[in-house]
């Protein structure tokens, strides 16, 4: 007996991202093969027609687990029933314009969804931020929809987390399907620290830790981190737009694992809610290493954190702490 | 023990349709969840950077089913050992452009790339031409390609296919999964004639004809078809682009079903080689009706045309007759 249809909410629906993320949802890369779903697209009035271009295209591919869309720029309809929320939509950072109005414009904007969210969306209802600044859209949305769970509201660091992934395998000459546990930790942001302490490769004796691999520090602890921290703009120089594709992605990955779990042995990265682990601060959403299980995620505990990786933890706490500070000072 | 990776050839990859298309076969959306692949993506020297920000969005998205990403702007690199080849690499129409001139520059670059397809790539290699004229540029390829089997050389009307059973899906209020049996007979242009004469629906109480079902003879001889015919166009009125993400996925379909089988009972619609059926001209890359078992595709015999549905595959045939001609000419 087939699954009842799963809602899937993707704001921001007839940009770039939206465009690589619904086909990805549509052939159950996002739930799994035997999970159908329904697409409920939401964007702003300017793009209406777009957005119903990419409706269309849905309802052209002949999608066999799509089983309806919903496109929309009323966000009460798009949040109605949704069990997952992947919110895309913001507004992007123009020439001229300073972080503060950046921030001012996505306050206001991550404010009216998180409410209508709170009021439409299903219980138990999951959320992905992914629109920048992710960990800090996520912390207001979180801040508005106080009846959401705050363990239900997340932001992406999958995609630096997966970025990471593909440079220790670049650099190593394996697949990278045998490198895991990477870490993102941080804001998803050029302050985030990706950490390969943990990190292992899976060769033909057994795991072996990454760095004892790479047998170079200084590239560990210089260029590989600045290549993950800065390859948003690295893709930018190359393609003239952001990251879409891998984006999309990684988006599908971020939920699928929270949602069907973490393979053992295996932690991913999400920015989550700090509860004070690793010393953060409580009250930000920051990436932490987490295993996922029962559509339930847990900070993976006891990791060991030298005197390096301290000041890096510190650094891009720091950062956060300065956005939601920020945040809050265009709220009042 | 894992399957040896496939080589997937995508032409004109750093462009839209390409964009679609590589996460879909770098998450086994065209040759399955347990076939590795190795993409293979070429693309014009004016794209290079662009197709090299492609080749890094793949490495950052972590795939696990993806063993490799050859990126270049040289033909042969690109052709060598490939399983698959998808052409959706062409030269677009440009304001002011006659019809000749488009043909002009299309035959040339098929009659090319057919050469380093048939010296560089795998025996047995199957090919999928999407970019436009399709059914013409395939027939290029075909013409100068002498030793890939005329069977191997096929081009996308699995979009307009998908689109039909989408329209008929809307009309008839169900579920796009419970249609099939729609035909697309002839060339991939707005003289392709969408046929519903022998297509089904699932219903409670079993199979039911769609015309049967639909009850508007009016709408599924005028409307229906000239939809259909013309969904490219709406597309790009709607995105202000042309359709990428239906194409993508319908090229996923032609080769999955091509490779894996068609489903007992049901067939899909694929430009091939005409060999007279249907009173169809050999020597046309035509599309038909077809079923599809151990790799290669069978033209569903039997089938009842009516007068109507004739004077449709006539005109549908004669184009591709003038379009041969037009290509030929610009050859000498």
């Amino acid at each position: 007996m087939a699954k009842e249809p799963a809602r899937v909410l993707v704001t921001g629906a007839a940009g770039q991202i939206g465009y690589a993320l619904v086909p990805m949802i549509a052939r159950g890369i996002m739930l799994g093969v035997d999970q159908p779903v329904i697409l409920h697209l939401l964007d702003i009035p300017p793009a209406a027609e777009a957005l119903n271009g990419v409706k269309m295209e849905l309802v052209d591919a002949a999608f066999p687990l799509l089983k309806g869309v919903v496109a929309t720029t009323d966000v009460v309809e798009a949040c109605t029933g949704v069990n997952i929320a992947v919110m895309v939509g913001g507004f992007p950072r123009k020439e001229g314009m300073e972080r503060k109005d950046v921030m001012t414009k996505n306050v206001s904007i991550y404010k009216s969804q998180a409410s209508a969210l709170e009021k439409h969306a299903a219980p138990n209802c999951k959320v992905l931020v992914v629109a920048n600044p992710a960990n800090t859209n996520a912390l207001i949305l979180k801040e508005f929809a106080p009846s959401i769970p705050e363990k239900n509201i997340t932001c992406l660091t999958r995609l630096d987390h997966n970025r990471a992934l593909g440079q220790v395998s670049e650099r190593l000459n394996v697949q990278v399907s045998d490198v895991k546990n990477v870490i993102i930790w941080g804001n998803h942001s050029s302050s985030q620290y990706p950490d390969v302490n943990h990190a292992t490769v899976k060769t033909p004796s057994g795991e072996k830790c990454v760095r004892e691999l790479v047998a170079d520090d200084a590239w560990l602890n210089g260029e590989f981190i600045s290549t993950v921290q800065q390859r948003g703009a690295a893709i930018i120089k190359a393609r003239k737009l952001s990251s879409a594709l891998s984006a999309a992605s990684s988006a599908c990955d971020h939920i699928r694992d929270w949602v069907l779990g973490t393979p053992e042995g295996t932690w991913v990265s999400m920015g989550v809610y700090s509860d004070g682990s690793y010393n953060v601060p409580s009250g930000l959403i920051f990436s932490f290493p987490v295993t996922c299980q029962n559509g339930e995620w847990k900070i993976v505990q006891g990791l060991s954190i030298d005197e390096f990786s301290r000041k890096k933890l510190d650094a891009t706490a720091d950062e956060l702490s300065e956005e939601k500070a920020l945040a809050y000072s265009c709220l009042s």
